[in-house]
């Protein structure tokens, strides 16, 4: 064959190519911007199967947690988002949902529902613009869950095994499983206690959760109130200390989530409570606890069972995209919620949304042994902040939580002064609420 | 000659424009910004004007205030010890002959490093279970330190790593300035039976001091700006241990949205640092001119 002919061949081969997947692509390309999570590389992946599917072109557009906020927040307000679908985390979606950035998917397209078989997470998938309520009960259908992310509790089964332990139920029982378990080399826990943007507030949660306390509640007539430092809080947090300080690391007012999912990968670590990353634990080029690490709800107290934030992520469409590109992304989000979808999800490593898939057979499996914890733990997860100002509740929080964890400033302090501050956002921002007492 | 001076004027105009499309205009918005908060409701951004009420959160802010006091610790000690070792690498590497050009390149390394992978770097050696220096200090005996963890030792281990990174910037610029010593000066004072130290001291380092300003006052402002090195390390933690105003106005402006009192932060600090620029050149100036 001459030069000219294998370059005529070349060239057919690639227009016929070229030509086969654009008849086949039957949406406009779309670009997803979401962040680098333990569950991306699952999600990653279920995107690649979509493009095989269907012949689509999906681009991800990748960024760290806070950096994906920021993008997304310029994407919104321009007068065209670049993005066409947005990965919004349960920290702040609310602001994208009260400042009507996001489309109604039903107005995309009238027939479209989410299917039963999926978490609504406490509604967190529906707006109601007129009574500014996160609820599906006369609320506009505005996102897609793609990632349950709820923490629940890691342990080592070997390690239980070996020294006769049962799974903990509450705190009490966790801390005396750590006392045994703990080493020179190991251990008892590893918390995420540092400051970031929705770090240790969120790994604080189930502590303070099942002492009853919180951190600003959400009343039944809509109204809130700032509970930070109420005496359910201190409770929760003086076990969270007493983790860290007796049986934890030395260094947990440094830790990130990275950090502690490293420190349960490398075997420095009997528990840790965490968005699940299972995939992680099980591959051998990652792990040294490869097959070891078993998991269940979060502990409770005798009083109050096992309660876990929710740190879901909804996928939203922006308003300021094209019609075009409005049904190029429902095409996907309709195809994400499907059964088969929803199983590759899972078998690539990530937690599906689907409770049919979670409850299904695939939980016996000894892979997707972690699917029977996330089901458990489900039913008790609850939304962290419903309102627009959470990001400047949180940087409150996560400085003075972090200040308590880390020495600099005593518990009762910490508490008292974020429940100040965190009052005089809310005030600023209009709500209607008292001064707090303070801990005495 | 009249001719001559307006080319001169007008080849610099488009320059001038485009510094003020670029510099000015922004400068002017976020100045109107810092007078305003802005919600936003139904995709529109409603500008609410309230005067300086943004400007008077500023003293109150605990946040700002301790990234201040961080900033101002940071960025003495760091460019202190930046200078005096590029200093003292600079006199070492001009008095060599040969083979000037391998000490000056093996001194430039950490500069030449981007700032993400500093982060790495450092962040894997100070690593409380993996790190290098906690490996070293076991093997020496000694109990491991948490390095970032620790509120009276994160700082601290920051401006180690800022003084690995820019001492490099230092050295360049002293180096530069001491080999364009006129030779002739230090001959005489040899043979005027001068010592090393009577050189350095009497000759020299007066000598210097325009470039040694001009280096000071770059790394301070450099400094001043630090948000990388804080960012990829312990991002302002542990509590306010390392949080310097940079990120302070990163974390209201961007995390927290809330655009109008960030912006009288940053106009705030602009101001402060504007001020200090003028006064340090000041002062320069006359010793320079003493010089």
């Amino acid at each position: 064959m001459t030069y000219q002919s294998r370059m005529t061949a070349t060239l057919a081969a690639s227009a016929l190519a070229l030509s086969a997947s654009l008849a086949a692509a039957e949406e406009a390309p779309i670009t997803i911007v979401i962040n680098q999570s333990p569950w991306f590389p699952g999600f990653q992946a279920v995107v690649e199967a979509y493009e095989d599917e269907t012949g689509n072109t999906v681009e991800l557009d990748v960024n760290p947690f806070a950096g994906s906020l920021e993008k997304q927040r310029t994407a919104v307000r321009a007068d065209e988002s670049p993005f066409d679908i947005l990965i919004m985390n349960a920290g702040f979606f609310v602001e994208f949902y009260t400042g009507g950035f996001i489309a109604p998917l039903q107005e995309i397209d009238a027939s479209f529902e989410l299917s039963d078989d999926i978490y609504t997470f406490d509604d967190s998938t529906c707006w109601n613009a007129e009574a500014k309520t996160i609820t599906c009960d006369g609320g506009d259908l505005l996102s897609v869950p793609v990632n349950p992310n709820v923490l629940i509790l890691h342990y080592r089964q070997d390690l239980y095994d070996e020294a006769g332990l049962s799974v903990p139920k509450t705190w009490d029982e966790l801390y005396e499983n750590a006392k045994t378990l703990q080493t020179d080399r190991r251990y008892g826990i590893s918390q995420r206690g540092q400051r970031g943007t929705f770090d240790v507030t969120y790994d604080v949660f189930p502590y303070i959760w099942s002492h009853g306390g919180g951190i600003v509640d959400q009343q039944d007539d809509g109204s809130f109130q700032v509970s930070i430092n109420s005496e359910g809080t201190l409770a929760g947090m003086e076990t969270y200390l007493k983790l860290a300080n007796d049986v934890g690391h030395p260094s947990t007012a440094g830790q990130t989530q990275t950090n502690v999912i490293q420190n349960m990968a490398t075997g420095r670590a009997a528990h840790i409570n965490s968005v699940p990353a299972p995939g992680l634990f099980d591959d051998e080029s990652k792990s040294m606890v490869v097959g070891q690490v078993a998991y269940a709800p979060p502990p409770g107290t005798a009083e109050i069972p096992s309660a876990t934030p929710l740190g879901h992520w909804l996928a939203g469409v922006p308003k300021n995209i094209s019609d075009d590109n409005k049904q190029a992304a429902l095409a996907f989000l309709s195809w994400f919620q499907t059964d088969a979808a929803q199983r590759a999800y899972a078998e690539a490593g990530s937690m599906p949304v689907s409770r049919a898939v979670l409850e299904s057979e695939m939980a016996d499996q000894p892979e997707y042994r972690w699917m029977k914890a996330m089901a458990e733990a489900l039913p008790n997860a609850r939304l962290t902040f419903t309102f627009p100002e959470a990001t400047q509740v949180l940087a409150i929080t996560e400085l003075r939580l972090n200040q308590a964890i880390g020495g600099e400033m005593p518990l009762k302090e910490a508490l008292n002064t974020a429940a100040e501050e965190i009052t005089k956002v809310m005030q600023d921002a209009g709500y209607d609420i008292p001064a707090p007492e303070l801990l005495q | 000659m009249k001719t001559d001076t307006f080319w001169r004027h007008a080849t610099l105009w488009p320059a001038l424009v485009l510094f003020a499309l670029l510099t000015i205009l922004p400068l002017i918005k976020l100045l109107a910004l810092s007078f305003h908060d802005v919600e936003w409701i139904n995709r529109e951004a409603v500008w609410d004007w309230v005067g300086l009420a943004n400007y008077a959160r500023l003293p109150q802010d605990n946040l700002l205030r301790a990234g201040a006091l961080n900033t101002l610790i940071f960025a003495v000690v760091a460019v202190a010890l930046q200078m005096l070792i590029g200093f003292i690498l600079a006199l070492l590497t001009t008095r060599v002959v040969r083979g000037r050009v391998f000490y000056r390149t093996v001194f430039i390394l950490p500069i030449l490093v981007p700032g993400i992978i500093i982060g790495a770097i450092w962040k894997l050696m100070y690593s409380y279970d993996f790190g290098v220096l906690n490996s070293l200090l076991l093997w020496l005996g000694l109990a491991p330190q948490d390095w970032l963890g620790n509120p009276d030792l994160a700082l601290l281990s920051v401006i180690v790593v800022d003084v690995w990174h820019w001492t490099p910037f230092c050295f360049l610029l002293l180096l530069a300035g001491l080999e364009s010593l006129p030779d002739d000066i230090f001959e005489a004072a040899k043979i005027d039976g001068a010592s090393r130290w009577q050189q350095l001291r009497h000759i020299t380092l007066p000598l210097m001091l325009p470039t040694i300003a001009v280096t000071f006052v770059f790394r301070m402002i450099l400094a001043f700006k630090v948000f990388d090195e804080i960012y990829l390390l312990t991002g302002g933690g542990p509590g306010t241990s390392t949080e310097v105003i940079s990120f302070t106005i990163y974390r209201r402006f961007f995390t927290e949205d809330q655009t109008g009192y960030g912006a009288a932060m940053s106009i705030a600090v602009i101001a402060v640092i504007a001020a200090g620029i003028i006064a340090a050149t000041r002062a320069t100036a006359g010793k320079g001119a003493k010089a």
